[in-house]
């Protein structure tokens, strides 16, 4: 029976902080495929986006840019708070997952509008590349709100000020979530 | 600072210590065998089609008739579990499972149930690879680097209904190594959090083993360049299942676009095996010729540039692909340049054996035979790497023997140098010395017989991925068709041969000498725990004084210096 006892690390970033900024890394590289890809396909092409094809909502998908933004501020405030008030970190927490469900919900409904209007994966190259990177997005937006729910139901079981590090993980991926969509919408929507 | 914790409990039942482990040590052997079974399956669809190309038309034993779709498959599915079912566990997450935490001295990795949770993804990915021979219409055959519009068009077995269509022969593939990314991307990012986080006390970035800092740079390029080909697959995977226009230039979209996003993840791949191969070499040299690493620092500087560099060289794969000859000139340059690095690691194994007493152990016959293959390797490389012959060799088996001149030492000579040099470390047991030189002397020379004749095959124009080729009057000549049965006949006895590696592990499991803490002599901290290591490594755990390297020292009366003890040493 082994009963040595690890010596203690010092450590710069702790190890859930760090794994999760190597996996936005990751994260990053493949957004950077798919822009570059919808890119260089939008270069050779003329009429763009093609003249049969519906114009998107820039107005509506603007303000929901904004709520998304609030929500990352929202979480910023929650990890902001976390230390010395957990029950408003809580409730920062509550209001940023609930901003970025609306988020969720508002594109959702853009979706069957456009596929209303005759916009399909298969009706040109450019709705198979508005379905695909906005939707990989709406992935990444439901991976990150089932963190925020885990975040928000380990707390009950443990306050945070406990683990510190799993809230401050959990939101480095919130922001990449929410930093990536401006891009995403200037390159998609405007063109 | 994190609060001291004491290493958890040796779990006891059969399940929690053999398979649902998360023991570091039990997930990197798990993975190696996984491994040898993918190699079994590998191997054995390298035999059928190489039988085929040497005795066309001819019934293969233990497999029957081959037809043209089979044998696209049978390629396809080689190379792919080759690279990526083979290569990726035996070199990246067995070796860096097993190595890391014990080589930086720690109890375990940073996430250990992610580690588990990542061997068991592996597990299924294997199992959809191997399944996909099973669905309607067989396992897909458009080559393993996927291109459309080939993948993209369905053209093997698209059945309308959405279920058929997902697990018909592109999906499942595309499936299966995907599967295999998000494995290695959990097993990465462990081994950059460990390797960063969790060194002992004393561990600083240049007392570090060089085949540690190898599989960290690795893992960096793998999960830099792995990002643009899942957006590349996820495309390609809508172009079969719902039907999009991504890669059909029919319909506006660019099928030259995925071999960009292919490439730019697959050239870095190469260093992503090659490198924890080169480490393992740079751990077993310096041991058995009693010499420091020459140019450790530089070689580690190296490297990195080379990481660097492997991201901007991916097009050299598609000069003959329509890409504008000035950007075909800047990654013949980006090629050649890349190529300084590598020679400057190769430099310095030869110099660390320059004037050392060298010892003819077998992980160093085994090194020793890596080094050689490859030369031939990366020679033949460096004349691909100029876009003028390329263009003229490309697709033939000019190529086909050149890479496997890089590969095959990469995989096996790699992972056999490996084994042979850690077996008695996490066995307790000695493997037995006079099968070990009659396993190498038999896979050192069948691998050459079927290989090399395969470069003159290739100048005389025979094409690859072609399984009949009665109708080009240039191959079917002599010596052309008797250098088919020859290269057949030596990979038929290199794979025979490696019964005698089973056998061996088998024997030496059972019966093998038992194997003392450090048998050879060696620096690095895993040397220092006990073999097999308990549970939790280290007991009481290291603080590291010296580098890795510090063999004959001149004011150390032995001739090695482990890194944990704590006598001075003076330098002058
Ligand atoms: C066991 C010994 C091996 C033999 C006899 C063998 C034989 C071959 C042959 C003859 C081909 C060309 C088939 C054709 O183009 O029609 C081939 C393709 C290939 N092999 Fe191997 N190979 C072996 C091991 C390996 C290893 C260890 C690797 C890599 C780690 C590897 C990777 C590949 C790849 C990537 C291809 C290209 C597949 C494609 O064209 O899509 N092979 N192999």
């Amino acid at each position: 029976m082994n009963t040595a006892i690890l010596p203690a690390q010092r450590k710069l970033i702790p190890d859930a902080v760090l794994g999760m900024l190597f996996l936005v890394s990751a994260e990053i590289m493949f957004f950077s495929g798919l822009i570059s890809a919808y890119i260089i396909n939008r270069s050779g092409v003329v009429d763009w986006p093609p003249l049969n094809q519906p114009r998107l909502p820039i107005l509506m998908t603007g303000i929901n840019t904004f709520v998304l933004a609030l929500s990352g501020v929202f979480m910023a405030l929650a990890v902001k708070k976390s230390a010395g008030a957990p029950r408003s970190a809580e409730n920062w927490l509550k209001a940023s997952a609930l901003l970025g469900l609306t988020f969720l919900l508002v594109q959702g409904t853009e979706w069957s509008n456009m596929l209303a209007a005759g916009m399909h994966t298969n009706s040109s190259v450019f709705g198979a590349f508005f379905y695909t990177i906005i939707g990989a997005h709406g992935v990444h937006v439901v991976a990150g709100l089932l963190m925020l729910i885990y975040a928000l139901i380990k707390n009950r079981m443990e306050p945070v000020g406990q683990n510190p590090n799993r809230l401050v993980a959990i939101s480095v991926y919130w922001y990449f979530v929410v930093a990536v969509w401006p891009v995403l919408y200037v390159l998609v929507y405007f063109n | 600072m994190e609060t001291p914790h004491s290493t958890t409990h040796a779990p006891q039942g059969f399940w929690t210590k053999y398979l649902f482990s998360t023991d570091h040590k039990t997930i990197g052997i798990q993975y190696m065998i996984t491994g040898l079974f993918m190699a079994a399956v590998g191997g054995f669809l390298a035999y059928v089609f190489r039988y085929n190309l040497a005795f066309p038309g001819e019934s293969i034993p233990l497999f029957g008739q081959l037809d043209a779709m089979h044998y696209n498959a049978f390629v396809t599915n080689h190379g792919m579990i080759m690279v990526l079912f083979v290569g990726m566990p035996f070199l990246v997450s067995g070796l860096g499972n097993l190595l890391i935490p014990l080589m930086i001295g720690t109890d375990d990795m940073a996430f250990p149930t992610l580690n588990m949770m990542s061997f068991w993804i592996f597990l299924v990915s294997c199992l959809v690879m191997v399944a996909a021979f099973f669905v309607p219409g067989g396992a897909f055959g458009g080559g393993w680097t996927l291109y459309p519009p080939l993948s993209a068009s369905g053209y093997v077995n698209r059945n309308p209904a959405f279920w058929s269509t997902f697990f018909s022969a592109t999906p499942m593939f595309i499936l299966g190594v995907a599967l295999e990314f998000v494995s290695m991307l959990m097993g990465g990012i462990n081994f950059l959090v460990t390797t960063i986080n969790k060194r002992a006390e004393g561990m600083t970035p240049f007392k570090i083993p060089l085949i540690v800092w190898f599989l960290n740079i690795a893992t960096l390029d793998f999960m830099v360049s792995v990002g643009p080909l899942v957006a590349g697959a996820v495309m390609l995977l809508l172009d079969n299942v719902v039907g999009t226009g991504f890669y059909d230039p029919a319909r506006g979209g660019d099928p030259v676009l995925f071999q960009h996003l292919f490439w730019f993840f697959g050239h870095p791949e190469v260093y992503v095996l090659l490198l924890p191969a080169l480490g393992v070499m740079g751990e077993i040299i310096p041991v058995f010729s009693r010499k420091p690493l020459f140019a450790y620092r530089t070689i580690i500087y190296l490297s990195l540039i080379a990481a660097v560099l492997s991201v901007v060289v991916w097009a050299h794969h598609q000069f003959i692909a329509g890409i504008d000859p000035r950007m075909a000139t800047f990654f013949s340059i980006g090629t050649i340049i890349i190529s300084i690095p590598f020679a400057g690691v190769f430099l310095s194994f030869m110099a660390t054996l320059w004037g050392g007493s060298i010892r003819f152990t077998m992980p160093m016959i085994w090194a020793l035979g890596f080094i050689g293959l490859f030369l031939i390797g990366g020679l033949t490389g460096l004349y691909l790497g100029s876009s003028t012959f390329d263009i003229y060799a490309h697709d033939t088996y000019f190529v086909v023997a050149h890479f496997h001149y890089t590969m095959f030492p990469v995989v096996f000579f790699g992972f056999f140098s490996a084994v042979y040099f850690w077996f008695p470390k996490f066995t307790g047991k000695h493997l037995n010395h006079t099968l070990g030189m009659i396993h190498f002397w038999l896979t050192f020379i069948p691998f050459n017989v079927t290989f090399f004749v395969l470069f003159f095959n290739g100048l005389a124009g025979q094409h690859r991925r072609v399984n009949e080729y009665s109708s080009f009057s240039n191959i079917m000549k002599e010596p052309y068709i008797t250098f088919e049965k020859i290269s057949t006949i030596g990979a038929i006895v290199l794979m025979v041969s490696q019964f005698i590696f089973l056998y061996n592990l088998f024997i030496s499991l059972r019966k093998g000498r038992k194997a003392e803490k450090n048998p050879w002599d060696s620096n690095t901290l895993e040397w220092q725990a006990d073999s097999p290591p308990v549970h939790g490594n280290f007991n009481p755990y290291p603080v590291v004084y010296h580098g890795p390297y510090e063999y004959s020292h001149p004011s150390s009366e032995q001739d090695f210096v482990p890194q944990d003890n704590p006598i001075v040493l003076k330098t002058n």
